[in-house]
């Protein structure tokens, strides 16, 4: 009985000795990033607030739904990544691409996996910055599991309308090697345009109708808009609805354009 | 008056003593403990204009430690260092006029722009006036078989191609001090040819001291009239290369790949058996004794075997015999 | 001096001749730095068409600020660019010692290798919003005024480059310097607004300890005759004592360099 408690200690003690091991084992970079974030985030809650200084809504919208808003974008930034094409790129560069192809798997369907892997471990490295956000600038995440359901939803169909989309511009990496300038120009301009840094309701309608045109909204505007219920829930089987389109339209291009680049390089070699 | 006078040169380097476990990791942080290497230990020599002088020794020696202190990028722990009269790191920008250095795997070119871009840059920054550059210029592309390199970025160069213009650099401003590490690594015989060649003919004729590194001994036989040999942190031979030649330059090592394992063999006069380990029948033979064919004859009616090569001692070799007295016997 | 001043313009034309051949990444690079910033300036602009007032700073007035530090930025951008890559691409490599062993100062030698194009867009953005909201404000270009433009954006970007080579020089021990120095320059982002919106402390940052409130806060403040006093003119002295302590840094750590070796 004292045996199996000891060892039990014993375990129990070599796992918590892991802990500050695992702390000082963290790269530099780690802790860094994260005070970036901080500072990016407090960036923006400070301009918020003196915004909201003059008024106390805009476009229906209070300080605190601003705010809460803005940073869960920011949180959830991931849902926007474009790591796939920065995969294609360098696939393409090493030749790996050829075996991809080869295997009697669904290529698209593997790299989606892939891609949602990425996301999730994205998300779950975010939690630190979610927690200072609470801690440092009073965030206060939703309590209500219908909002957090409807919003998990939208997130998946606005991640996946990013994949399509993604795919569709890695198609281009097959006919330019400039596909790192291309990367870096979209990241640019997704910041604004995935809605990060001002909600929908807050442009003027020409500016809304043409962000909403493009898919960057879909997945990180949208989701979290129901997420803060600046969408009402009521709408949320609307906006399912368009971001499954969005999926549609998109699948039906990128896998197009997909064939016809693939035959590029079957033809003409890589 | 010597260009190059080295005297009881000592490097010591502080190397962090990294213990296991969670209390090695914090402690390493708090209170680090360092153990000493002594990478040279007290090494003394002096090069007169004009010579040519290898400077080899084992991985570790020491050997790229003393040119480091040589070219005045690190600092010696103690003792004294003159090159052309002046402390390298001390006087590091006077003294970096006047030598020229090719680190063997490390280009100094810069690798999107065309050689003669390169070229012409390197000439703007040690000063070299645009006449004599424009004579430097041509002669290195005829000795050095440039001209369709000049249009070439290093980028898009063979190791070959790469190693002719990184001496043409090195060269361009005429130093009068010249380091040489490991400048035919990689290279085919044919390349390494013409390499030496121009090593001799361009440092020669205009008598510059040379410094050569290398773990390549036909560069030592054909380049040098000298020999110091680093082992550990010290010399433990400064001397003419006839003597090397005479003791080592005569041997010559037989490698049989065997079928089964083998015990024990007889050999020819003046051939010795070094290891019979993993079906390799390692054999040294003295050239002026006996020959390839005599050993290999003797080897083949004794076993059977499947493979054999021909090659010459390996600078380790070397050194161990030193080591063991071997030269001091001889001579 | 003059013969530095020389060699810096001739390593500069080889580096532009290598941009120029490859254009096409040459004028993405220096898109999208433009690209970025534009994503930030549409934003404020959205906003203040609801709200035209930061703090008591209207649109233009905040375009002003932003114009200023990213002025500022840019020049380090674009001439001090190689610092960063000191570690990671010199060090690492053994490359450093290349710089060693010519008879330059190796700090002229690293910056001068790279002149980054990517800055340009960050020139021409800064530059563009300077202008346009001056001239949207109707400022009064006085002598001192007009002084203080350029001293403002001059000791913003020493103050930039100083900040960037102390953080730089720690590469010399720790050999991958990108975190520190990214951990120190990424507070230039709060400068990219009137320093009014935030607290005291962040005031305090970025006005005596990461001093990036010269590069654009004070200076534009000077400009719209808000009254901070005389602050404003100690851009200069503050660039040039950071200067002073990057050197002199920078020289500390090249002897430890040359005393551990590699």
């Amino acid at each position: 009985m004292i045996q199996t408690a000891r060892r039990n200690l014993s375990i129990y003690g070599s796992i918590f000795a892991m802990i500050p091991k695992v702390f000082m084992a963290y790269q530099l970079w780690f802790w860094i990033g994260l005070v970036l974030n901080v500072i990016s985030m407090a960036i923006l809650v400070y301009f918020w607030r003196a915004i909201y200084n003059e008024t106390s809504t805009i476009s229906g919208l209070g300080l605190g739904q601003t705010l809460t808003y803005i940073l869960l974008a920011f949180i959830f930034m991931p849902l926007t990544s474009n790591d796939l094409i920065w995969e294609f790129g360098s696939n393409l560069r090493e030749g790996t691409i050829i075996h991809h192809l080869l295997r009697p798997i669904n290529f698209q369907g593997m790299n989606y996996a892939q891609m949602l892997g990425g996301l999730v471990t994205r998300l779950i490295l975010q939690v630190p910055m979610a927690v200072i956000a609470v801690l440092l600038f009073g965030l206060r995440f939703p309590t209500d599991l219908v909002t957090w359901l409807a919003f998990m939803v939208s997130a998946l169909l606005g991640f996946t309308v990013m994949f399509f989309f993604n795919w569709l511009l890695a198609c281009l990496t097959f006919y330019t090697t400039e596909i790192w300038g291309l990367g870096v120009l979209i990241d640019g301009m997704t910041f604004f345009l995935s809605g990060a840094l001002v909600p929908l309701v807050m442009m003027p309608e020409w500016v809304r109708t043409i962000v909403l045109s493009i898919p960057f909204a879909q997945a990180l505007a949208v989701p979290v808009g129901l997420l803060t219920g600046i969408t009402p829930l009521t709408d949320a089987p609307r906006v399912w609805l368009i971001q499954l389109l969005w999926i549609l339209g998109l699948w039906v291009a990128s896998t197009l354009f997909f064939r016809v680049a693939v035959r590029k390089i079957t033809v003409q070699g890589g | 008056m010597p260009v190059i006078e080295v005297k009881e040169l000592t490097k010591v380097f502080k190397i962090p003593k990294k213990e296991p476990g969670l209390g090695g990791a914090v402690k390493g942080l708090f209170r680090p403990q360092y153990e000493n290497k002594l990478a040279v230990n007290g090494i003394n020599f002096k090069l007169e204009p004009g010579e040519i002088v290898g400077y080899i020794g084992v991985n570790g020696a020491g050997k790229s430690t003393t040119i480091k202190m040589l070219t005045g990028v690190l600092m010696p722990t103690s003792g004294t260092i003159k090159v052309l009269g002046r402390d390298p790191h001390r006087q590091r920008v006077e003294n970096a006029r006047d030598i020229g250095v090719v680190f063997g795997q490390r280009t100094q070119l810069w690798w999107d722009l065309a050689l003669i871009e390169s070229l012409n840059l390197i000439a703007k920054i040690y000063d070299v006036h645009p006449v004599k550059y424009r004579l430097m210029l041509d002669k290195f592309t005829e000795t050095l078989e440039l001209d369709e390199l000049l249009k070439t970025p290093v980028r898009n160069m063979s190791l070959g191609q790469k190693m002719r213009s990184e001496l043409a650099a090195a060269l361009i401003h005429e130093p009068q001090v010249v380091y040489l590490d490991e400048p035919t690594i990689g290279l085919d015989l044919i390349v390494k040819e013409r390499i030496r060649d121009f090593i001799k003919a361009e440092c020669i004729s205009k008598g510059m001291t040379v410094i050569l590194t290398t773990h390549d001994l036909g560069d030592i036989e054909e380049l040098c009239q000298r020999v110091i040999i680093i082992d550990d942190g010290r010399i433990i031979y400064d001397g003419p290369i006839e003597t090397i030649k005479k003791q080592f330059g005569k041997f010559r090592e037989i490698t049989f790949e065997t079928v089964e394992d083998v015990k024990g063999l007889d050999l020819p006069k003046g051939s010795e058996l070094l290891s019979t380990e993993d079906h390799k029948v390692q054999i040294r033979f003295d050239r002026t004794v006996s020959s390839a064919s005599r050993v290999a004859g003797m080897v083949m009616k004794q076993i059977e075997v499947r493979d054999f090569s021909l090659s010459e001692p390996e600078l380790s070799d070397i050194v161990k015999q030193i080591y063991n007295g071997a030269l001091e016997r001889e001579v | 001096m003059t013969r530095y001043l020389n060699l810096y313009w001739y390593f500069l034309i080889q580096r532009l001749k290598v941009l120029m051949e490859y254009r096409a990444s040459f004028i993405l690079g220096a898109s999208s730095t433009i690209v970025w910033q534009a994503s930030s300036i549409a934003a404020v602009w959205v906003v203040m068409q609801k709200v035209p007032n930061l703090n008591g700073w209207n649109y233009d007035e905040v375009l002003l600020v932003y114009g200023f530090v990213t002025l500022s930025k840019s020049i380090n951008h674009m001439f001090a660019d190689n610092l960063w890559t000191l570690g990671r691409i010199y060090i690492r490599s053994g490359g450093f010692d290349r710089f060693l062993v010519r008879p330059i100062d190796p700090l002229f030698h690293l910056l001068a290798d790279r002149f980054c194009q990517d800055g340009v867009g960050n020139f021409l953005v800064g530059a563009a919003l300077v202008i346009k909201s001056s001239v949207a404000l109707g400022i009064d270009w006085t002598p001192a005024k007009f002084l203080m433009l350029v001293v403002g954006v001059l000791s913003g970007g020493f103050i930039f480059i100083a900040l960037n080579l102390i953080t730089c020089v720690t590469a010399f021990w720790i050999v991958d310097s990108v975190p520190v120095t990214r951990l120190v320059f990424d507070n230039h982002l709060f400068a990219q607004y009137p320093l009014t919106i935030y607290p005291k402390a962040i005031n305090v940052l970025l006005t005596w300890i990461i001093p990036y409130g010269f590069a654009s806060f004070y200076p534009a403040s000077y400009l719209l005759n808000r009254d901070i006093g005389n602050i404003a003119w100690f851009g200069p002295f503050v660039a040039a004592f950071l200067l002073f302590i990057g050197y002199r840094f920078w020289q500390f750590g090249l002897k430890y360099y040359s005393g551990t070796g590699t």
